[in-house]
This record gives structure tokens, sequence and C-alpha cells, in this order.
């Protein structure tokens, strides 16, 4: 009963338009204040230990700065270049590089809005160039863009993680596999429809074209090995991989590609080499681009954490509460196995996911349903790909889909119509919601092989 | 009707331009720290041992301190579909509404946090981070503060007034709103739009053509 009368003035707030964090916050107050002599001082040290005790989440703020820097420094750019010379000459080609580009970029960036703006904004264009609709250009970015979460790195794996205390690089590793598939079901799905509506393809590019394209994005895609090898390598943790990317994309995107800070081109002039202008090595660091990335991924950072300890503070109120074991005991109770519970989940987070931002969800959905799919034997790195597939889903169906949000903009399109043009894609993510929950081993196999079996602790 | 408070005077974009800066600052300092302790370990073979602690710290100095600025902006997240669908005079009555849910929020917070922290100010200033060395001119408290003992680390109640300051700050800026949601000047308190603006920031660069032979 309690339950239901903490999640009912979460919906209350947020409906009346009370800002999500807040919505949580209140919520959880009032609650202890109403079942328990819950104290103030508790609820403050809560809020601020959710920064100094989740060492996890520290790489939140990193990977935002890293994919801000790459979106700004024209890593995005490169990137679509190289998978328009690799992949764009089959019909529907250039729908099928907007896709590949979405998952190299996703590779890179751990946000699904972040990998929509910075493939879509020039995929889009592009798209509708050489003839393909509106709808379709929207409809197939908004859907492949939501890979951002699923392919590592990943912010919504992260939270996971630090929610449910599981390995942030087994999450990581557990979502290469299904990212890979559902990255594959899209193109298949843009290949049967260039069949069925004579999708137009472009003019094979030459071999050293794709050539310069693929040396020129590999700076870019060298983050992809810093990262995953960094950690897998034992060099460093998942945070701090997070960091190093962050100051990689930065010295990339100023001395490299020179697509910002001292040494961006000014009005069609070529880039100003750096042997000219060596000060840059110093002044780059407090250029202007610089801190307008910083600020731009330092505010994302703020909303995102302020939500994420807020819902932090609720996961407090229902581990005090003993909530979880109660739904548990109820639903072993009422008979409940494997299947069905996975059908709850899914269904809970569907819904939840149409209102919440997903990495709240997941801090407060995880710990009510973790312990109950451990009593049924199911993975936990399992668990965290379905609700990782699960928020996906929860990004492309209004009211709160910020991909949608995002897709609309970019386009230029009302999100009524983007809500219609993703639909058709939306039904293949579905199928590989379906495939991923009950086919366990798509995502497991990667992270018992090389990093040896889960040692799960209750 | 706009729904975020535009500077109208020179003082608040000054303002405006010290919280922006001070978000960016905070954010490189936790990189650079970050990264120059892996470089520490594997360059000069040592760890920076205040490293660790001293970036959590200022995570939770950026969050908690920036929120105020986020709802200054009016750049936090929410659902907007029920608000925006009200007749005007009934929105006006709801989005107060939700001011009053805010502020109570911000005001509860605001005592626990004081309540929180006043301890490591007073009987207990003697409690002390476990890494993060202590600047000198802090010892020039350590006699009022700390019954003329000189700290060894950086006392805890440095880090930690985030908390109060920060909800603070959030309280203030709630009044604001709420004396603009009264006034007639504001109708939400969420970004309703946050994706254009999200492109703006990220996009606009995204968005020159694309280059070919760069």
């Amino acid at each position: 009963m309690a339950i239901f009368v903490l999640f009912g003035m979460v919906i209350v707030l947020l409906m009346i338009g009370v800002p999500i964090a807040i919505s949580l916050g209140l919520a959880s107050i009032a609650f202890l204040y109403i079942y328990s002599d819950g104290s103030l001082v508790i609820i403050a040290q809560t809020l601020f230990d959710a920064f100094a005790g989740h060492y996890t989440l520290l790489a939140i703020p990193f990977f935002i700065l890293a994919s801000t820097f790459m979106s700004t420094g024209g890593v995005a750019q490169r990137i679509i270049r190289f998978a328009i010379s690799s992949v764009a000459h089959h019909p529907g080609g250039l729908a099928i590089a907007g896709v590949f580009a979405c998952m190299l970029f996703a590779a890179l960036s751990g946000s699904s809005p972040a990998t929509v703006v910075a493939i879509g904004t020039i995929v889009i264009a592009a798209m509708r160039q050489v003839g393909y609709t509106k709808e379709f250009a929207a409809g197939v970015i908004c859907n492949a863009g939501t890979l951002g979460i699923l392919i590592p790195p990943s912010i919504v794996m992260v939270v996971y993680a630090a929610a449910v205390d599981v390995s942030v690089g087994r999450m990581f590793l557990a979502g290469v596999f299904p990212g890979l598939i559902a990255g594959g079901m899209l193109i298949i799905g843009i290949v049967i429809a260039a069949k069925i509506y004579d999708l137009p393809s472009q003019p094979k590019e030459s071999w050293t074209e794709w050539f310069q394209a693929a040396s020129d994005a590999g700076w870019g895609l060298f983050l992809i090995i810093i990262i995953l090898g960094g950690i897998y390598g034992g060099i460093f943790t998942p945070t701090e991989a997070a960091a190093v990317a962050a100051v990689y994309a930065f010295l990339i995107a100023n001395f490299v590609y020179r697509d910002m800070g001292p040494l961006k081109a000014q009005n069609d002039a070529p880039a100003i080499s750096l042997f000219k202008k060596p000060q840059a090595l110093l002044t780059a660091w407090f250029h202007r681009d610089t801190k307008k990335a910083l600020f731009e991924a330092g505010k994302l950072t703020i909303i995102l954490l302020f939500i994420i300890a807020n819902a932090l503070i609720l996961k407090h109120v229902l581990t005090e509460e003993r909530i979880p074991q109660a739904i548990t005991e109820a639903m072993l109770a009422a008979g409940f196995g494997p299947i069905t519970f996975l059908i709850v989940v899914n269904l809970l987070l569907l819904i939840g996911g149409q209102f919440m931002e997903p990495s709240g969800l997941i801090v407060i959905v995880a710990p009510l349903v973790f312990p109950i799919a451990m009593e049924l034997g199911i993975d936990p790195i399992h668990l965290g790909i379905i609700m990782v597939v699960n928020m996906e889903i929860g990004m492309i169906t209004p009211p709160v889909g910020l991909n949608l949000f995002v897709t609309a903009g970019v386009a230029k399109m009302s999100v009524m119509n983007v809500v219609k043009a993703a639909l058709p894609w939306c039904g293949i993510m579905f199928i590989f919601l379906i495939l991923v929950t009950y086919v366990p081993v798509i995502s497991t196999w990667l992270p018992t092989t090389m990093m040896g079996p889960e040692i799960i602790t209750k | 009707m706009s729904t975020s408070a535009q500077p109208t005077s020179r003082l608040s974009r000054r303002i405006d331009d010290i919280e922006e800066s001070l978000i960016a600052i905070i954010l490189g300092l936790m990189t650079l720290v970050t990264f120059a302790n892996v470089i520490a370990r594997y360059v000069f073979n040592s760890n920076i041992l205040w490293a660790l602690e001293t970036t959590v710290f200022l995570f939770a100095w950026l969050v908690l301190i920036g929120i105020s600025y986020c709802v200054k902006k009016n750049a936090n997240l929410g659902v907007d579909v029920l608000v925006v669908s009200l007749p005007p005079g009934i929105r006006r009555i709801v989005t107060l509404l939700a001011v009053l849910a805010c502020l109570t929020f911000s005001v509860l917070l605001m005592i626990g946090s004081w309540a929180y922290w006043l301890p490591f100010f007073g009987e207990r200033s003697w409690y002390e981070t476990d890494d993060i060395p202590v600047p000198e001119l802090l010892q020039l408290l350590a006699p009022a503060l700390n019954e003329g003992e000189r700290w060894s680390k950086l006392p805890r109640f440095i880090p930690y007034f985030a908390l109060p300051l920060g909800m603070t700050l959030l309280t203030f800026r709630f009044l604001e709103v709420a004396w603009r949601v009264i006034r007639g000047e504001q109708d939400l308190l969420i970004a309703s739009h946050e994706a254009e603006e999200m492109i703006e920031t990220l996009g606009n660069d995204a968005a020159q053509p694309l280059k070919k032979g760069n």
C-alpha cells in the first residue's frame, strides 16, 4: 500500500510540472514523514553521498564532456564521411550509412540524444538532398540514435552498475553484441525497405577516398580502443578511461581536426598550422570554445546528476522501508516464474520510460526488481541489458521520449510526425527487445568469456 | 510567453557569467586532476594521493551549486504534456502549486543541510578529509575553530559546505521563480523544449556541411 502512496505522489508532482528530480526528492521526504520518523539531516547526507559515495557515477561527467568535444570538434563529420564511403553505394545506402555512423558514434559517446544530434544534423539533411523523404530519414536516425546507450560506453549502464553494484566493465562488454545485433536489424530493415520503395544508392567512392576517410576518422575512432582497451587491459578504471577520453577528444578537436579552438579555420581559410601558432598549445586550454564545451557538458551533468541524486534518495527510502523485499515475497508467493517476471519488468520499464528520464528510472526500478531477479536466478548483467534496451524504446515513445524531441528539432518536424515516422522502426526495436529478454546468452557470452563467470552476491 | 528569464541588467549578465565560468572551471579541474592521476601512475610511477577525493568533492560542488543555475535558466527536465494543454488561468494556478512543491523541497533540504553541516563546522571541526592537503591560509582559522590546533588535512566542513550553500541558493532561485509566476512572467518550471536548446548548443558546429578531403 505504502508504495502506491509513494509513487502516486511522484506521478502527481510530475504531472503538475514539477521537475523530475524534485518530484522524486519531495515524494521521498514526504513519505518518510508520513510513514516513519525520517530526519532531514539523513536526507541531506544521502544527497551528498550520491556524489561522495559513488565513485562510479563520476564517469558520467567525463563521458558527457568527451562527447561534447567530439560533437563540436568535428569527429562526427569524419565518422559520417567514413560511413558513407564504406556502405553508401548499396540501395538505401545513405540510410545504412546513417545507422552505421550512429553505431560508431555510440561507441564513442554514452548518450542517445547526443548521438542523434551529432549524426542526425548532418545525415538527415544529406538524405533529404538525395531524395529520401523527411519521415524516412527522421525515423531511421531517431531509432539508430538510441544505440548510444546500448553500445559501450553508456551513461545508463554506468548508472545501473552504480545502483546495483555490478561491474561497469562487464556491463560495457555485455552491450557489444546486443548493440551490433540491433544495428544489424535496423540495417536489414532498411535493405528490405530499399527493395520495396526503390531507395536511391550513391555512386561508389574510390578506394583512395575510402582510405582517406578511414584514416581521417581513425583519430576519433581510436577512442574506442582507448576506452575499451584501457578498461579491459586493466590500465585504468572506467572513470579514468572516461577522463582520458575527454582529454584525448579535446586534443584531437583542437590540434588534429582543428574544428574548434585557436587553430580553427577563419572565413574559409585553411586551418592554422600549429607551427605557425605554437602558443595555441597553451591558449587552447583557455579558449572560449573550450570554456563553452566545458560549460555545456557541465550543465548537462548537473541536470542529469541532480535527477540521479534524488532518485538515490528515493532508493534510500525504498530500502529503508524494505519495499523491495515485500515485492519479492509477493511476487514469489504469486508463483511468478522467470518468464512472467521478465514480462512484468518489460512492461514496468516501458510505461515508466515514457514519463521518466532513463537514468533516474533505472536508479528507482533497479533496486526494486534486482532482488527478485536474483531470487529467480536471472543474471544481473542480463537484467541490466534488458533495462537498457527498454530505456532505448522509452526514448522513442511519447510523451517524454527524449530522442523524439531531439529528432524533431534536428529534422525540423513536429514531434507528432516524428512519432509516426519512428513507429515502424520502433517495431524492429520491439522484436529486438523480445530477443534480448529471452536469449540471455547474447548479453552474457562476451563478459563471461573475457572476464570469467560472474560471482553473484545477494 | 517566454519560459526562461533573459538577463535584463548588466549585473545579472555578470552573475550569469560567473556561474557559467564556475561550472566550466570545476568540470575542467575534475577532468584534469583525474587525467593527471593516470599520467602520474604510468609515467611517474606514483599516485596523486588526494586526486580521487578531491575529484569526488568537486563533483558534489558542481552539481549542488550548479543546480540553482539550472533552475534560474529553466533547464530542468520534466513532463509538460498536461500543463501546456491547460487553459492559461488554470495553468498559472497549477504552476504556482508546482513552485510551492519545489519550495517545500528546497526549504526542507536547506534546513537538513545546515543541520548536517553545522556540527562539522562547530564541535567536529577536527574531522578531516582522508588525503586532501590543507592550504596554509586556512590554518589562520585554526585558533578560532580548532582550539588552536593545526589541521594536517583539509577539514571536512569545507567540502561539505556545498550542501548548505547549494540548497540556500536553490531556495533563493525558487523564490525568484515563484515571484515571476505570480507576476505572470513565467508559466512553466521545466524546459519544455530542452531538445531545441541541446541542438543549439551541441549541433551548431556539427551542422556545418560535410567537408571532403579535409
